[in-house]
């Protein structure tokens, strides 16, 4: 099957925000998904983007069941490490389910890897839940190691509430 | 009590903020990981498109028996989660060990989460190794959850060498 990766368009947002609530359906989070098509469109195709998104189209006589022929997507963005410098974080990276097994998620990661190239990073990181072995396995047959295993990093959130009462107290200039 | 001041960082504080970035490391057992220069530093937080932020914490020389004026720095970013939006990312965050427990540390984190809010960011996101039980407890204080125990997310890395491998054709 012939597929085709390319950088995405504003007018791909509502196709993307499809597929963002499918993985979110697949980690068993779909709850959590607040944001629409609207933000994405906002915060990706504004002067300074706050991230860059790759999607992955098949022809019209390949589309899946419900009639869509763009099937998977790899979300990104920019961000930096004191000990290392420029680093590239792959924040969502999705193939449909009945479109896996034909390169297409090794080619978008290709893709991004290729892109942080560009930018001279000199790593690539996500996250992925302890119980989705499928995507562990994939990620470690690339070589990522994991660091929470390894080093014992914890991810911490700061939001909603919380948030709010901290910046309350910040003093006012 | 402290006299201090927060400020953003400029090109002249990379030296400074190269140094705390070092001992930082340090702290945290890692110290010969740290690869980055300072060209490196000015190049990628003052250029055209910068890829961080930095604040600094400054005290009156005469406070500071080795001279130094600029004893706390935090380096944050924005990130992006495709379900909720905006988030800013907190990469570093250090105060001199005599400058403790002085109310600088928590005055960065209340400006940052104030930062966070006129930015509209859903979030401030940043790790933290599992054996710092201090700044684990700082911040769980503060309201923070703990991602990796809560909902099980774990940190994953590709280093350049597998990286390069990727990209060959």
């Amino acid at each position: 099957m012939h597929f085709k990766l390319r950088a995405a368009t504003k007018e791909d947002c509502k196709e993307i925000s499809r597929m963002i609530l499918e993985l979110a359906v697949y980690e068993k989070m779909s709850d959590q998904v607040k944001i629409s098509h609207e933000e994405l469109e906002r915060d990706g195709f504004c002067q300074n983007p706050f991230f860059e998104c790759l999607v992955a189209e098949v022809h019209e006589e390949d589309k899946a069941k419900e009639g869509f022929t763009m099937v998977g997507y790899a979300l990104y963005f920019y961000t930096y490490s004191t000990w290392k410098g420029r680093s590239v974080y792959l924040e969502d990276l999705y193939v449909m389910p009945e479109f896996r097994g034909k390169g297409i998620g090794k080619g978008l990661l290709g893709k991004v890897a290729e892109m942080g190239k560009k930018e001279q990073c000199v790593r690539l990181q996500l996250s992925v839940l302890e119980w989705n072995t499928p995507s562990r396995d994939f990620y470690a047959a690339k070589g990522a190691l994991d660091l929470t295993d390894n080093e014992g990093w914890h991810f911490i959130r700061f939001d909603g509430q919380n948030l709010d009462n901290l910046a309350n107290e910040a003093p006012k200039d | 009590m402290a006299n201090f001041i927060l400020r953003k960082a400029e090109p002249s504080d990379v030296s400074d903020i190269m140094r705390l970035i070092k001992e930082l490391a340090k702290f945290e057992e890692m110290e010969e990981k740290v690869v980055l220069t300072e060209k490196d530093l000015l190049e990628d937080g003052f250029g055209d498109h910068p890829f961080y932020h930095c604040l600094v914490a400054e005290v009156p020389k005469v406070q500071s028996p080795e001279g130094y004026t600029v004893i706390g720095f935090a380096m944050y970013y924005f990130t992006y989660d495709p379900w909720i939006g905006k988030l800013l990312y907190l990469e570093d965050f250090y105060v001199m060990q005599e400058f403790r427990g002085l109310g600088i540390g928590s005055q960065i984190l209340k400006v940052l989460s104030e930062t966070a809010m006129k930015t509209r960011c859903s979030g401030m996101h940043f790790i933290v190794a599992e054996n710092n039980t201090k700044s684990i407890e700082f911040y769980k204080r503060r309201g923070a959850a703990d991602l990796s125990s809560a909902e099980g997310w774990r940190l994953f890395e590709i280093e350049k060498e597998d990286l390069l491998k990727m990209t060959a054709k």
